[in-house]
């Protein structure tokens, strides 16, 4: 075989020039690669933009940073010997972090950070902390001052659909309860159970009002109906309240409280389909609470049967407190200046009504007198006004 | 800085981008999928704490069989929901820190939470001196809970929570290091993989809506680790333990979860949270 000459021996040749060629050109292209790394590694080495941690068995180093605001990439370089963590902490709170640096590897941290001071992590957890103090600049203290972008508000906004998920089903339980005691013809059950569906819904009604048909079923009172207390169209908690407290009696009242059940519950999930731009976050519960001040506190209307006006009061007040908390962050860092206004009008309001407890509830709103309604009034006028403030303070109505 | 139409058709012509990458999820739009995330972590923590509380109870009244038999199905819900769990790192310290974390090592004072008693229920097979830290454990977990009800999750936490588990899984799970004295990895490494696709599920319609393609390709990922794990299920719902796991699929594993948590980074980008 090996003397007999083929003619297909030529290109067999050829192909192992261009094979040969190819693996030079392989090995030529490697060298360049290599070289580039290099370039690139060295380059690395002295970018500004980079700062570079190194940690080591019991310290990192450098083990205090001062960076200014903004975009910061951190290169951590585990020089110890077994993986480990990097973390920017604020409090307690993890800003940004790494896990499971592999020793004698790097990986790089991109953090967007806010001017102030936090504390770092470097390894083991019995390391000593480090610091990291960001320092303000032009653009964070513009970007401080700037009015919050859409974004910074999914997080509050989010937090309130929560809230309204879980007070909603809070509501749902209440009357499940409710509906549960009338059904079993148990007065005196239902008429204490009557209270705490009620708060359920004071802490919703801010947003409820905004589904004006299906709140009609729930907390219309007589006055809205042509033949008032006698109309059949008369529904919801006012007619329950009607014949818990008023008439004494749970005769035909079953289908009315299996009814506002299924509204409750139609309710919640309504509270959910609904989007809540961030500018009605708090317009609803301004809105609420100049009902109150308006109407509702001098009149005792709302609960003329039962007079628990004073444990829906305190319901309202509790969502206020909650949309504030919400945003307080947020109002801390653009318009502190209106926060100890918004706090004074909200322990006002509390005082006011917490002088009113008795008995692990509240008293009878028939004991409230005329000039106490005047003094809940005002203090919900002044708390909705000091709300009024956040809608221009953060920009909402401009978003 | 404006562009004129046409500069930015060029850009967009120079950089291959087709227009509709564009087309921005709304921040609005963000609030119904990361408030219902915030749902489903309360309840993933219910769940911690109902589980943690037989848990510990089994541990301090020496029912070693028990105890051993409740860990890996307790600790799977810390790992479903560890992207914000891990976001307050003391009690992420105290509940889940590793024996590696520790200078002094298993015998480190602060060694507390789910791997100390592990070391203690599947290394020594004992309960014994565990009343203290099953203690510690329950009361770090409604302290968690207490936490996690007042925290106003970050949206890109919450969006950037799903390349987190799948990073989680690359580089603790793959490597049984995690559980190491139980075996009972694939526990977690299910829960992590159920916490990610949990994520991708809430905004599924947002992405959907830009990259129909990047969605099934995630999908296609997800269903392969899926049907690997499968393989390991036991009887009782539970997994075999990590030792079991041939080679060829802790390989087969490698390539889907390296891509899902490459892929899955970009989601922050693709709704506008970056």
């Amino acid at each position: 075989m090996s003397n007999t000459e083929t003619p297909q021996a030529a290109p067999p040749r050829a192909l192992r020039w261009a094979v040969a060629g190819s693996v030079m050109l392989m090995i030529a292209a490697g060298g360049l690669f290599w070289y580039a790394s290099k370039m690139a590694a060295a380059k690395r080495q002295h970018n500004h933009d980079e700062i570079v941690v190194n940690i080591h068995p019991h310290s990192c180093e450098p083990n205090a940073l001062t960076v200014p605001a903004g975009r910061a990439s951190f290169r951590i370089v585990n020089r110890s010997e077994r993986a480990v963590e990097w973390e920017i902490l604020d409090g307690v709170l993890v800003v940004e972090e790494r896990e499971n640096i592999a020793p004698g590897l790097s990986q790089v941290i991109n953090a967007n950070l806010q001017p102030g001071n936090y504390a770092i992590t470097c390894g083991l957890l019995s390391n000593p902390r480090g610091t990291l103090h960001v320092t303000p600049t032009a653009a964070s203290d513009a970007a401080a001052k700037a009015k919050p972008s859409m974004v910074a508000f999914v997080g509050p906004l989010s937090e309130f659909r929560v809230y309204l998920a879980v007070e909603g089903s809070a509501l749902i339980k209440a009357v499940t309860a409710l509906n549960h005691a009338i059904a079993e013809g148990d007065l005196s059950q239902a008429q204490s159970l009557y209270l705490p569906a009620r708060a359920a819904y004071q802490r919703l009604a801010p947003a409820a009002q905004r589904l004006a048909e299906l709140d009609n079923h729930i907390n219309a009172r007589a006055d809205y109906f042509e033949k008032r207390e006698q109309d059949p169209a008369f529904v919801g908690f006012h007619r329950i309240e009607l014949a818990l407290f008023a008439q004494h009696t749970l005769d035909d009242l079953a289908p009315i409280s299996q009814r506002l059940l299924a509204d409750v519950s139609t309710l919640k999930q309504q509270l959910l389909v609904q989007s809540l731009p961030p500018e009605q976050l708090v317009s609803i519960v301004v809105r609420n609470l100049n009902s109150l001040a308006d109407v509702r506190a001098a009149s005792g209307e709302e609960e003329r049967y039962s007079h628990s006006d004073l444990n829906g009061f305190a319901a309202n007040a509790q969502t206020a407190h909650k949309v504030v908390d919400l945003l307080r962050p947020m109002l801390s860092k653009t318009a502190a200046g209106i926060l100890p206004t918004i706090d004074q009008a909200l322990g006002d309001f509390d005082s006011q009504l917490n002088a009113l407890k008795a008995d692990g509830g509240y008293v009878g709103y028939d004991t409230v007198n005329a000039e106490q309604r005047q003094q809940i009034g005002e203090k919900a006028r002044a708390l909705a006004k000091a709300l009024d403030g956040i809608d221009p303070a953060l920009g909402l109505s401009g978003l | 800085m404006k562009k004129t139409p046409l500069a930015l058709l060029l850009t967009l012509g120079l950089l291959n981008i087709p227009l509709s990458a564009f087309a921005v999820t709304a921040p609005l739009d963000l609030v119904g999928p990361v408030s219902d995330y915030k749902i489903y972590v309360t309840e993933k923590l219910d769940e911690l704490a109902r589980h943690t509380q037989q848990f510990t109870d089994a541990v301090k009244k020496g029912d070693l069989a028990t105890a051993q038999k409740l860990y890996a199905p307790t600790r799977v819900y810390y790992e479903s929901i560890e992207p914000i769990a891990e976001l307050f790192s003391d009690l992420d310290a105290s509940i889940d820190s590793r024996v590696d974390d520790h200078e002094q090592g298993v015998k480190a004072e602060d060694f507390t939470g789910f791997h100390r008693i592990e070391y203690s229920l599947f290394a020594e097979n004992s309960t014994k001196g565990l009343d203290a830290l099953a203690d510690r454990l329950n009361k770090d977990v409604q302290d968690l809970q207490t936490r996690v009800a007042g925290l106003t999750f970050p949206p890109e936490k919450v969006v950037g929570g799903a390349a987190a588990l799948l990073e989680e899984v690359a580089t603790t799970k793959i490597s049984g290091e995690e559980d190491r004295y139980s075996h009972t990895d694939l526990y977690d490494f299910q829960g992590n993989i159920d916490g990610a696709k949990k994520i991708v599920d809430l905004f599924r319609p947002h992405i959907e809506q830009q990259d129909k393609a990047f969605v099934a390709k995630v999908d296609k990922n997800f269903a392969t680790v899926d049907k690997i794990l499968a393989k390991y299920r036991t009887a009782d719902g539970g997994f075999e333990t990590y030792d079991k796991v041939k080679d060829n699929d802790r390989k087969a594993l490698v390539g889907p979860v390296n891509t899902l948590a490459e892929d899955l980074s970009m989601m922050r980008g693709k709704l506008g949270l970056n």
